[in-house]
């Protein structure tokens, strides 16, 4: 299959005007019909990525390119091609979910019978058909997500920049979006670039993915790659001598055990157990489970858990991402009452 | 795209006139909005002009009128004047919601923001007329120069509020903030238009108050609004004064138009 680079992306930098250095000189590539993410805490400068490579904001230096085309030449030509998703959910409240999309329609140049054809199938793809005569303002959370989404893509977009597209959704509706991007990219081939706070949203949806931090990318692949470059499974087992004894003796013999297994790379205490590390995990439990058939020491649980995304951030930037609920800012007295 | 000039010019029409559509909508959704806009005039015109009605017996008021008649041009252009200053709320709203970013990822024309944005206002402003005058022309008033004249009145009265939406969305976009441009709004509203001809005959005020009034833009558009109803009669320059007028309003929507677009390609660019 040949891959086509449909968002290039060299030695980007941005720097706003107070001397926040938002982007510090990075460089990505994603692929044609790619699903591209960039995880990484608030303040990781994902945000100030994507207005840049949707034509929001000017760079400070470095090159990029969307669709072939260059981000400051050919704005206005970039503008056709791609759809973007912000953070906080941009819809006009007075309008109606069909109104909404018709005004997205009419600014991206459509127009007449197409448009509404357009507009019916999208409302009903996102199950917003019965409320589309409704003002967005009165739609619950969930449902101006989904509309904010049919709006982008009314134009039928080849690039879709998505910033923290579940971000406040609960976790249902979270799932929902989830089918939904992952139909997008699969049956439609639309690329997606996706930015996210949420390793598990990260984990489940991107082929591919940079994980950033304070305006740098510190790792990029795929998110198997990236997990397999801690290594090693984590493997935590606690165990019992034939008289159901547990102290210090048993746990010394089963290292002794243990220690003769192949791919184990350290063994340590943990609570009233062990925790082996191991390459391959799946593979190790069965000869780990074989080891202790012949022996006065019978295994009472075995816990296998692999590397999270999470493992791999703490190991390139020694924290670990917190997910802090966003403040949803509230909007003015005035601006509340016209509604 | 360039070599296609009247392709731009089209979209560009396109584009403002759905932008128009969309801003008239939310207007009509918020009835409350005119119906607050509308209250202070029509408490003007029908208590304040009742309250002085006997203003028309001082010395140096225009001889022969009903007060109602002399001040309908003010109450016209003070409408005009608070609507106009109300106007830069829907920009803060749309750069807050993040509307005003969405559509800047589309292909739509960046003056057709700010367009549909005035020319909406522009008609909010004359519909707010219109009804003021049908309920002045209920109490007794009337328009000495027939419907030419009237129409003119209306030019005036939305070309003078346009000069000043400008100054309102520059302030929205500036400070972001919905209360800030309320604010800015009513205080400048009720100074101005008391140091303008708009209530009484420039006769009736203190020395230093006729210097502001004669520099104030509200006497200007007031002086032709009202030499518009009463005709030659009262005023024999009738041609002169509302060119003036139209002078001056031209000459204060050069310098709010300009602080506007500034401000706006900074946002957008």
């Amino acid at each position: 299959m040949k891959l086509t680079e449909v968002i290039n992306v060299k030695d980007l930098t941005l720097t706003y005007a107070d001397g926040t250095k938002a982007v510090q000189g990075i460089s990505f590539s994603v692929n044609e019909g790619e699903f591209f993410g960039f995880l990484g805490p608030n303040g990781a400068g994902k945000s100030t990525t994507i207005k840049v490579l949707t034509t929001l904001l000017h760079k400070t230096a470095g090159e990029a390119s969307v669709a072939g085309l260059d981000i400051e030449k050919d704005a206005r030509e970039i503008r056709k091609v791609i759809g973007v998703q912000s953070q906080e959910t941009s819809l006009d409240p007075e309008l109606t979910g069909r109104e909404n999309m018709i005004l997205e329609g009419h600014l991206q140049q459509m127009r007449g019978k197409e448009l509404e054809d357009r507009v019916d199938s999208l409302l009903s793809v996102v199950g917003l058909k019965d409320a589309a005569d409704k003002r967005a303002g009165r739609y619950s959370g969930g449902m101006k997500k989904r509309l904010d989404l049919a709006t982008v893509l009314v134009h039928k977009p080849k690039i879709m920049f998505l910033d923290e597209p579940t971000t406040g959704l609960d976790p249902q509706s979270r799932a929902g979006v989830w089918d939904y991007l992952e139909e997008l990219n699969k049956k439609e081939g639309i690329t997606i670039f996706l930015t996210t706070q949420y390793l598990e949203e990260a984990d489940r949806l991107c082929q591919r993915l940079c994980i950033v931090d304070g305006g740098k990318i510190v790792a990029q692949g795929t998110p198997a790659e990236l997990k397999a470059e801690i290594g090693a499974d984590a493997i935590t087992i606690t165990m019992k001598d034939l008289q159901g004894k547990s102290d210090d003796s048993v746990r010394t013999k089963a290292r002794q055990i243990i220690q003769k297994l192949q791919n184990v790379s350290d063994i340590v205490d943990s609570g009233d157990g062990l925790t082996i590390y191991a390459r391959d995990g799946g593979y190790f439990i069965p000869d780990l489970v074989r080891a202790f058939d012949k022996t006065d020491i019978k295994l009472v649980s075995i816990n296998l858990s692999t590397p999270t995304l999470d493992d791999v951030f703490l190991r390139h930037t020694g924290k670990r991402i917190r997910v802090e609920e966003l403040q949803k800012q509230v909007p003015s007295m005035f601006a509340r009452g016209r509604r | 795209m360039r070599e296609d000039g009247g392709r731009e010019y089209l979209t560009l029409l396109f584009d403002t006139q759905n932008l128009f559509v969309r801003a008239l909508k939310k207007l009509v959704r918020n009835p409350i909005l005119i119906f607050f806009s509308l209250f202070q005039p029509i408490i003007f015109l029908v208590l304040f002009t009742q309250l002085f009605h006997s203003f028309n017996l001082l010395p140096g008021f225009p001889p022969g009128i009903s007060y109602l008649q002399f001040a309908a041009a003010g109450i016209l252009l003070q409408n005009a004047f608070s609507s106009a200053l109300q106007a830069g709320t829907s920009i803060v709203e749309d750069l807050n919601y993040g509307f005003l970013q969405k559509m800047l990822v589309t292909q739509v024309q960046r003056p057709a923001i700010l367009l549909g944005r005035l020319s909406s206002d522009a008609f909010r402003v004359i519909v707010q007329s219109i009804i003021i005058l049908a309920l002045a022309y209920v109490l007794g008033f009337s328009v000495a120069t027939g419907l030419p004249g009237m129409i003119v009145m209306l030019f005036i009265i939305a070309f003078f509020g346009l000069a000043w939406s400008g100054i309102s969305l520059a302030l929205g976009m500036r400070t972001r903030s919905s209360e800030t441009v309320f604010a800015i709004g009513g205080f400048l509203t009720f100074p101005l238009l008391f140091m303008s001809t708009a209530l009484v005959p420039v006769s009736f005020m203190p020395k230093w108050m006729q210097y502001v009034s004669d520099v104030n833009p509200i006497s200007y558009a007031v002086n032709a609004v009202r030499a518009l109803s009463l005709g030659v009669s009262y005023d024999p320059n009738l041609t002169r004064t509302v060119v003036e007028a139209i002078g001056v309003i031209a000459l204060i929507a050069v310098i709010t138009m300009s602080a506007t677009l500034y401000l706006f390609r900074k946002v957008v660019s």
